[in-house]
């Protein structure tokens, strides 16, 4: 690694020194496209391979084009440098270089570069809390006391059970840092959970109230693995809160009779199956990869009896996704029912690829992604009207014309019509005596 | 998170950009001028990417987007005034460009 960098940058700073010395701006040219191409390779090094194909065909690509086709078209290969000014020029230049040398040298002197400054760095966490209680009565309310001075506190409100609905239960950004979480019921009578709790730099976590073996509520918190995923996979995350019975997840394979066999959650399984969990932990989170497709899986018992199904359940690439396993209760003497109830999530794409740089794009800088749109329409516009071919004589033109129409006024066209010289004394003589063809009667 | 640490990504931007300066000033071809300008903007460019690695923050790279754009306008721009320059002139060498002395 250090080899290469090595290499890649003695290239870079070579070729920007034949770049500035060559007397042919072609050379020279030609050496800042090597320059820009060893940029780019250190972008590659640097984790971002995105930057690295825009150096290669908007700078090494389209701007170069650019300058070769205008010094071709000019002629103006061989540059003429007069040394008359040089000599004022090279001091000014010593100095700029020794201020340079000094505004970059000092922080490279003094190791204020170094990663020591991560730990002092604070950047943002991500909690959110579910609620799978699955009685569907108890509304939590979740505070964020943060032991720090300076960082506000932050009360979640209001959050309920959702069964099988689809429910992206959002993340909450907070300052890392440590917290003393509070989990109530609604009124606040109820203390579910006080524990001081460290969130770490871009770290997601959940908070889950379930119901535990006694019915009573326990409140965990686990941490969300949100990263990347394998290629062309989906990650399953199950929680599982049944005490009671032990649950394994299986896959029923693609077989059509599920649908009628399996028509209510309690079909018994005859069917052949592939194990793909066995025996899921209480109160603990399991993570399973699903290749891209369609898949009919199910939650069964250690009797092999189906406790859920999940029909064609759609793996996309890419997709996080976490689903609670709970026992619901029947309401009015229906028998109670299992459910996985979903909570989605969105895996975060990796540093410095297209998705990472398109998504901070187009959220968080999409005004200033306007502005340099705007920016390029006026570049776009000014280059039009610059490059019209007669844009100078026409401007000339247009100059001589106003002076003409200012510089021979009425003169002329007194004149023309009176077919009398105006300016002579005669015409003046012929004003005075107020005659009949006066111009200035018309 | 790569080995070398940001330093010497800093120490290359450094001396490209000094290159860089030292070409706007001592050379007297308008074109050279501005490539030399490209070679600031592109070391200034290394330097963000590298501390975006650094504090792995995504915006750095967001910027160096920008700058790549407004270097492109800048670049079009640039060119059709060199170009129109050299019709008036028949040359591009920044020293005979003394019009607007006062």
């Amino acid at each position: 690694m250090e080899w290469l960098f090595l290499v890649v940058s003695f290239i870079a700073v070579v070729s920007a020194g034949m770049m500035l010395t060559r007397q042919n701006a072609v050379h020279s040219a030609l050496f800042l496209i090597v320059n820009f191409g060893c940029v780019a390779f250190l972008y590659l090094m640097l984790d971002a391979p995105f930057l690295a194909m825009v150096q290669v065909a908007v700078y090494a690509g389209a701007i170069m084009v650019l300058f070769l086709f205008v010094i071709m078209l000019l002629g103006a290969e061989v540059t003429t440098d007069t040394s008359g000014q040089m000599r004022w020029a090279s001091l000014v230049g010593a100095g700029v270089a020794t201020l340079i040398l000094i505004i970059f040298g000092f922080p490279i002197a003094s190791g204020l570069l170094n990663n020591d400054g991560l730990e002092a760095y604070r950047g943002s966490a991500f909690v959110r809390v579910i609620n799978a209680v699955p009685s569907g009565e108890l509304a939590l309310t979740t505070t964020f006391d943060a032991l720090e001075d300076g960082v506000d506190n932050v009360t979640l409100e209001n959050v309920e059970y959702n069964d099988e609905r689809e429910s992206v239960t959002s993340y909450l950004t907070l300052p890392a840092g440590e917290y003393t979480v509070t989990v109530t019921s609604e009124d606040g009578s109820e203390i579910l959970y006080n524990e001081s709790m460290i969130l770490e730099t871009k770290v997601s976590q959940s908070i889950i109230a379930y119901s535990n073996a006694d019915n009573g509520v326990d409140v965990v918190t686990v941490a969300d693995d949100l990263s990347p995923t394998d290629m062309g996979t989906m990650r399953l995350t199950l929680f599982n809160t049944v005490a009671d019975t032990s649950v394994s997840l299986v896959d029923l394979g693609q077989y059509s009779t599920i649908r009628t066999l399996c028509e209510n959650a309690t079909c018994s399984t005859l069917i052949p199956h592939r194990v793909l969990i066995d025996e899921l932990p209480v109160a603990e989170t399991t993570s399973i990869d699903f290749d891209e497709g369609t898949y009919n899986i199910a939650f069964v018992d250690e009797n092999n009896d189906v406790l859920r199904t999940l029909q064609d359940f759609d793996a996309d690439r890419g997709a996080v996704e976490t689903r609670v396993f709970v026992l619901e209760p029947g309401v009015d003497g229906a028998q109670a029912v299992h459910r996985a109830a979903v909570f989605s999530a969105v895996a975060s794409p990796s540093f410095g690829s297209p998705e990472a740089i398109g998504q901070v794009l187009f959220i968080d800088y999409l005004l200033p992604v306007q502005l340099v749109g705007i920016l390029l329409l006026v570049a776009l516009i000014g280059v039009i009207v610059l490059a019209r071919p007669d844009a100078l004589a026409q401007a000339e033109r247009r100059r001589v014309n106003r002076r003409r129409r200012v510089s021979r006024p009425l003169v002329s066209v007194l004149s023309q019509q009176t077919g009398a010289d105006v300016l002579s004394g005669e015409y003046q003589a012929k004003l005075t005596e107020g005659s009949d063809d006066d111009p200035q009667a018309k | 998170m790569n080995s070398i640490g940001t330093e010497p990504y800093i120490m290359l931007s450094m001396v490209l950009f000094l290159m860089g300066a030292l070409g706007v000033l001592l050379r007297r071809n308008a074109i050279l001028v501005f490539m030399s300008v490209e070679l600031m903007l592109n070391s200034a460019n290394l330097a963000l990417v590298a501390f975006a690695q650094q504090w792995q923050q995504i915006n750095g790279h967001v910027f160096v987007f920008f700058v790549m754009t407004v270097a492109a306008a800048e670049v079009a721009v640039g060119l059709a005034l060199i170009v129109n320059i050299f019709r008036e002139r028949q040359s591009i060498n920044i020293d005979e460009l003394n019009q607007m002395d006062g």
